[in-house]
């Protein structure tokens, strides 16, 4: 057993490995490594594998009560100061190790798919297997510093892979968009992490927590200083998880490959701001304001995210802010003290949300085969429809998807959300509220995707549909056109590839994907389904299991207390409103957009400025834009006009003015003495003068 | 002879430097092919010399440098001019040792990268071993007139590659960079005329005039004087100005020889003088230095990101990168002077590689100006990928030595006992407003040159081919120390660890004295973040 320990290491390094040789081989052989499609994803598939593999070994020791292990190596080092890296196995890295290396896995295999006849297909397999190193190592950090390093690097894997197919306009936007924004949550993490180990001198995360209480409680350090320090390691997962106001990012990722979408922009990497509260939850729950800033930032989140993903028409796009939702869940979980429930529903989200990607991935590649290679077209659910026929696997797994978000009983999702919002309700019933309320809006959108994909008739061929899309996009298009933004040019080069591409589809009905994409959908299927039974109120083993270290005693007792006193009664009232409000939603989502006995349209039009509002997603990233962007864009401006007509200036005056005084002293001196004689005299005659009149 | 005995240093500089002497017997040639043997045997003569010195520099950092000595090793020192007590004497610590390699290392790619050079390729590759010679020389020295005269020595060969091998506005460059550098230089021989000649005994050895005690008033004064002659070198706002024209026209050898050393120049020797020499001045300097190291970091990310020019943009982002050092110089602590030191390595290594990228890239698109460009990623693939990789090491990637030397400035600066709470936590936010522009203008620019469709124009016009073996080949090289100082920063810090170490004690013992002897007056008073009392011994 040990052993497994001592070679836990292995975990992220050997996905680097991956990474790195086919990297170099991009690098130094590229035709040759390019074609060697199977080859490197076998290698790579194999090597997430065994990842998985030992990642499900370590999660077994584990759960058979095994200690934690950590391992330290000096890392950097000057004088007598230190900075440790290493790794740490504990009840939570072992279980984010799961969860990472499983839908690692299955995306890795879905890839071979989706990107069969992509010409960056080993590059891809490439940035995914760096991807999972990255991921995998900030899972297993140790110290807060080391998760810095990683968080940049599973930053940088998400820009490479959002930029992943540059030659598009608004991917090249969107990776920039993402990095810099998790950047701005960085800057805050970072001033963190140094006003955290300047009061407290540790990186570690216990340690942190506990000399920041004896600092508080001694007075060495106010309480609304600690709270302002840990606000600013807040920001980090802010931006990473998708938070309000730095949410901006992550819709806009969705210009990435699907299996990218899946993989990290709902499964694992935006799941790290989640995972990066729990670390620090041993100073976060000391501080209670911090607490309630984490918690209603979370519920914002949760509640933007729904209300913009009810009128999104892009099915990528919908799912997005769905993701946005959920972890506004997840973090709201974190932020009423919720430990367990919100790393629970993180699992169970991370499943479940997975697999709606990969189906959103399987329909858009069905797509594709009748609109042509158009993220305009292929991703809109304005020409889907009726897709259950032609694809029956794809609509099963992601109807139980759908269930799953939904919070229906027996599926995942119920478990977690609903002792998310039993956790909260025992907190703050507003937070509740808005939770419930939030919960009845996923299951409208929701629904409303999958009747509007899969039900009704096929609206594929639908010329005026189509023609109407393509407006809207030149119209977006136009919009964009601010300063710097894109090339007037782009903007005919693009209809014209449409053109050529919408000439070019296959056939006038989708199919079903081959198995390599279904296959992992399937498997996603099951844990989607079932997986929230570990975390029954009335035996939860979830919670058993996944505690703060703080609280380890505690815990255990009390949830052996929870467990004699489960109450049925506060059970059915609180699952069964949550139901009750998604079944709502439900229905209405199938009255409008499956029988239609409701007209959407017409209620839009009553409500047109909440529409707007909504479509147009509260206009966050036009505030955004007028004000940071264009602000600090003309700073920049004004800052280099400053530089070279100033100083820069200043220096050419310098030198004009040397230039000038020796030119004009050159007629001076001619070399005769009688003119130095007369300039002489001239001079004293001056002086004297002057010293007479004063 | 014992291998320790030989003159290690004297050899590695001298050297190129006659090597260079045999480049004239090169036959002449008329005739465009014969024209083009001989241009091609001169880059492998050059390639060889280099790599030989390099490899020499090597075999003596191997064999004959200890890591844990802090003082001067590898030390040599001849008589020269008795009268003037003028000595040729040489040696490496801790501070010189790292630049010096770093010096063989990008010299040596700089003549690989310097392939396509076909106009005067004599006169070229002897500029080129002549500068060769002169950094050396400069780290190495360890007498104050001979550190002048090397200084200045290194200046004529930047000046001439740069007025003919530059680009359009070349001559207004090379004028401007020899103005600026030469009028800094009059402070540093002022200076240490004063210095030589200061107390009882005459002398420019460093040693001793590091031993002489000067009154506060005089250090001050020096201190002053160097600053503005190595302010200028580093570069420090507003003395910059003449960076963004030198690089800006530099081809991209020369411009990685400007960026990868040149700048290193007046980061070394700030340590070396300002603050070896001068450490009580040096307490009252450091919060000006701190401010001044801020404003390099932010304002000169905002020109680059404003900026349109390729080149221009690079050489703004190494004025930001270079605030940096200069904030870790003047932290007071372990970390933040390792990290200025590993700030210097780690720039010359990623400025090199970019530079040279940016070189590369001109020579394909032939235009500089970023609107230009656009969409080039699609037939330049491996360019694309070296370009990414070298500019995430640029915005501080974790795996990269910028990330780390960055970090440890940070840490050492936030932890320092030298500066009040309020100045830290202003500073260290500013520093982290950099922290977000880097990306901003490092990205947008990668945008620009390799995103989105291709630019129609430029497809049309020029013949975009991708990288080269020879190409990849450097940045190889230059990547492989980049991410292993990323990965594991000890293979560097252990180097001058000691030499920081014990530098580091000592400004904080001068500072200590001084805050119980006396206390700010005047100007430094008002500012008054330095608050040495509080520094425990």
């Amino acid at each position: 057993m040990e052993l497994l320990y001592q070679y836990a290491w292995l975990i992220p390094v050997l996905p680097l490995l991956g990474a790195m040789v086919l990297g170099i081989g991009l690098i130094s052989y590229s035709k040759f490594t390019s074609q060697l499609r199977q080859v490197s994803s076998a290698f790579i598939v194999t090597l997430t594998g065994a990842a998985m593999v030992f990642s499900g070994a370590l999660f077994w020791s584990q759960v058979q009560g095994h200690a934690p292990y950590r391992q330290m190596f000096e890392w950097a080092s000057a004088g007598d100061f230190q900075l440790s890296m290493g790794y740490t196995i504990d009840h939570l890295a072992a279980l984010m190790l799961v969860i990472v290396t499983t839908v690692a896995f299955l995306v890795m295999i879905y890839t071979d798919g989706y990107m069969a006849h992509d010409p960056g297909y080993v590059r891809f397999y490439a940035y995914l297997s760096l991807f999972s190193s990255s991921m995998l190592g900030l899972v297993i950090s140790p110290n807060l510093i080391q998760v810095y390093v990683f968080w940049e690097l599973v930053g940088m894997c998400s820009y490479l892979l959002i930029g992943f197919w540059y030659d598009r306009g608004p991917a090249a936007d969107a990776c920039q968009k993402a990095f810099v924004t998790n950047r701005i949550g960085d800057f805050g993490l970072l001033l963190g992490i140094l006003a955290l180990f300047w009061a407290t001198g540790t990186f570690e995360f216990d340690l942190m927590g506990d000399r920041l209480s004896d600092l508080v409680q001694s007075g060495g350090l106010s309480l609304a200083w600690a709270g302002v320090f840990a606000v600013l390691v807040f920001l980090g997962p802010v931006a990473k998880s998708a938070q309000f106001p730095l949410h901006v990012w992550l819709p806009d990722a969705m210009e990435g490959p699907t299996p990218i979408s899946a993989l990290i922009h709902a499964a694992t990497m935006v799941a790290a701001g989640v995972f990066l509260i729990a670390r620090m939850f041993p100073v976060f729950e000391q501080i209670p304001s911090v607490m309630t800033i984490v918690a209603w930032t979370g519920a914002v989140t949760a509640f933007l995210g729904a209300s913009i993903a009810i009128t999104q028409n892009d099915i990528k796009k919908g799912l997005a802010y769905s993701t946005m939702s959920q972890l506004g869940y997840m973090v709201m979980a974190m932020g009423v003290g919720a430990y367990g429930a919100g790393l629970f529903h993180l699992m169970t989200h991370a499943y479940f949300k997975a697999m709606l990607f990969l189906g959103s991935g399987s329909v858009i590649h069905g797509m594709e085969e009748v609109v042509g290679h158009d993220p305009a077209l292929a991703q809109d659910m304005r020409l889907m429809g009726g897709l259950r026929k032609y694809m029956p696997i794809t609509a099963i797994t992601f109807l139980i998807g759908t269930l799953a978000i939904c919070g229906i009983p027996p599926f995942a999702g119920f478990w977690s959300k609903d002792e998310i919002l039993g956790s909260t309700f025992a907190v703050s019933p507003v937070l509740w509220l808005v939770g419930w309320l939030t919960a009845g809006a996923t299951a409208f959108y929701m629904f409303r995707m999958y009747f509007s994909t899969f039900e009704g008739p096929f609206r594929g061929n639908d010329k005026e549909i189509r023609q109407q899309l393509q407006y809207e996009k030149l119209q977006r298009l136009g919009l964009s056109l601010g300063p710097g933004a894109m090339n007037p040019q782009e903007l005919v080069l693009q209809t014209e590839a449409d053109e050529h591409e919408a000439a070019h589809h296959h056939s006038d009905f989708p199919h079903e994907s081959p198995l390599a994409m279904t296959f992992p959908l399937m498997v996603l299927a099951v844990p989607s389904a079932l997986i929230g039974l570990v975390g029954t109120p009335f035996a939860d083993y979830f919670e058993a299991f996944i505690h703060p270290h703080t609280e380890a005693i505690a815990a255990v007792a009390e949830s052996a207390e929870a467990l004699e006193a489960f109450d049925w009664n506060e059970f059915l009232i609180m699952g069964g409103s949550s139901v009750g409000i998604a079944l709502i939603g439900i229905t209405l989502a199938s009255l409008m957009y499956r029988s239609r006995q409701i007209d959407p349209g017409a209620i839009a039009k009553q409500i047109e400025s909440l529409y707007q509002l909504s479509l147009n997603k509260w206009y966050i990233d036009e505030i955004y834009d007028a004000v940071f962007v264009k602000g600090s864009r003309g700073l920049a401006k004004q800052v280099l006009e400053v530089d070279v007509r100033i100083v820069d200036g200043l220096v050419n005056l310098a030198g004009f003015v040397a230039l000038v005084t020796g030119e004009g002293l050159k007629y001076l001196e001619n070399g005769r003495a009688q003119f130095y004689a007369l300039i002489v005299f001239g001079a004293v005659l001056g002086l004297v003068l002057i010293s007479g009149l004063t | 002879m014992n291998i320790a005995d030989l003159p290690w240093l004297s050899i590695v500089i001298f050297f190129p430097l006659l090597a260079a002497l045999f480049i004239p017997f090169f036959p002449y040639e008329e005739g465009k092919v014969e024209q083009e043997k001989t241009a091609y045997r001169l880059r492998w003569y050059a390639l060889i010399v280099g790599l030989i010195d390099f490899v020499l520099i090597v075999i003596a950092f191997y064999y004959n440098y200890d890591f844990s000595n802090p003082g001067m090793q590898l030390v040599e020192s001849y008589t020269w001019v008795p009268q003037l007590d003028l000595k040729w004497s040489v040696g490496a610590d801790g501070l010189s040792m790292p630049l010096i390699l770093l010096t063989g290392f990008i010299t040596t790619l700089a003549i690989l990268a310097s392939w396509p050079v076909t106009l005067k390729p004599r006169l070229f590759y002897f500029l080129m071993l002549a500068m060769y010679a002169g950094q050396l020389g400069v780290f190495a020295v360890q007498d104050m007139l001979l550190f002048f005269l090397m200084w200045e020595l290194e200046l004529i060969p930047v000046y001439l590659l740069l007025s003919i091998w530059g680009g359009k506005r070349r001559l207004y460059a090379a004028t401007k960079f020899i103005l600026y550098t030469a009028g800094g230089s009059l402070f540093i021989l002022v200076a240490a005329l004063a210095m030589a000649f200061y107390g009882d005994t005459i002398t420019f050895d460093m040693s001793a005039l590091m031993a002489k005690d000067y009154p506060l008033k005089l250090q001050l004064l020096l201190y002053s004087a160097f600053l503005i002659a190595y302010a200028v070198k580093l570069p420090i706002f507003p003395l910059h100005t003449w960076l963004p024209d030198a690089h800006g026209e530099a081809t991209a050898p020369v411009h990685m020889l400007l960026a990868g050393i040149l700048l290193k120049m007046g980061g070394y020797a700030l340590i070396r003088m300002n603050v070896e020499m001068l450490p009580e001045a040096h307490a009252y300097f450091a919060p000006i230095l701190v401010i001044f190291g801020v404003i390099n970091i932010i304002y000169a990310a905002l020109t680059s990101w404003a900026q349109r020019n390729l080149k221009r943009k690079i050489a703004y982002s190494s004025i930001s990168h270079m605030g940096f050092v200069i904030i870790g110089i003047a932290s007071f602590t372990n970390l933040g002077l390792s990290g200025a030191v590993l700030q210097m390595v780690s720039h010359g290594l990623i400025g090199a590689s970019l530079f040279f990228l940016v070189g590369a890239t001109y020579d394909r698109t032939h235009t500089l100006i970023l609107s230009e460009m656009g969409g080039v990623g699609k037939k330049m693939p491996k360019i694309f990928a070296m370009f990414t990789t070298c500019s995430l090491a640029s915005l501080a990637l974790p795996g990269m030595s910028g990330f780390v030397a960055e970090l440890m400035v940070f840490v050492g600066f936030a932890t320092s006992d030298a500066y009040s709470s309020t100045f830290k936590l202003l500073i260290v936010i500013l520093m982290a407003v950099g922290v977000i522009l880097t990306p901003i203008y490092l990205l947008s620019m990668l945008r620009e040159i390799f995103y989105g469709p291709e630019n129609k124009e430029l497809v049309e016009h020029e013949a975009l081919i991708d990288a080269e073996p020879r190409e990849v080949f450097i940045i190889a090289c230059l990547l492989i120390p980049i991410i292993g100082f990323g990965f594991y920063p000890k293979l560097l810090t252990q180097v001058y660890d000691a030499k920081t170490v014990a530098l580091t004690s000592r400004l904080r013992e001068e500072a200590i004295e001084l805050a119980d002897t006396s206390s700010p007056t005047g100007a430094l008073a008002a500012i008054q973040p330095f608050k040495a009392p509080s520094l425990s011994p």
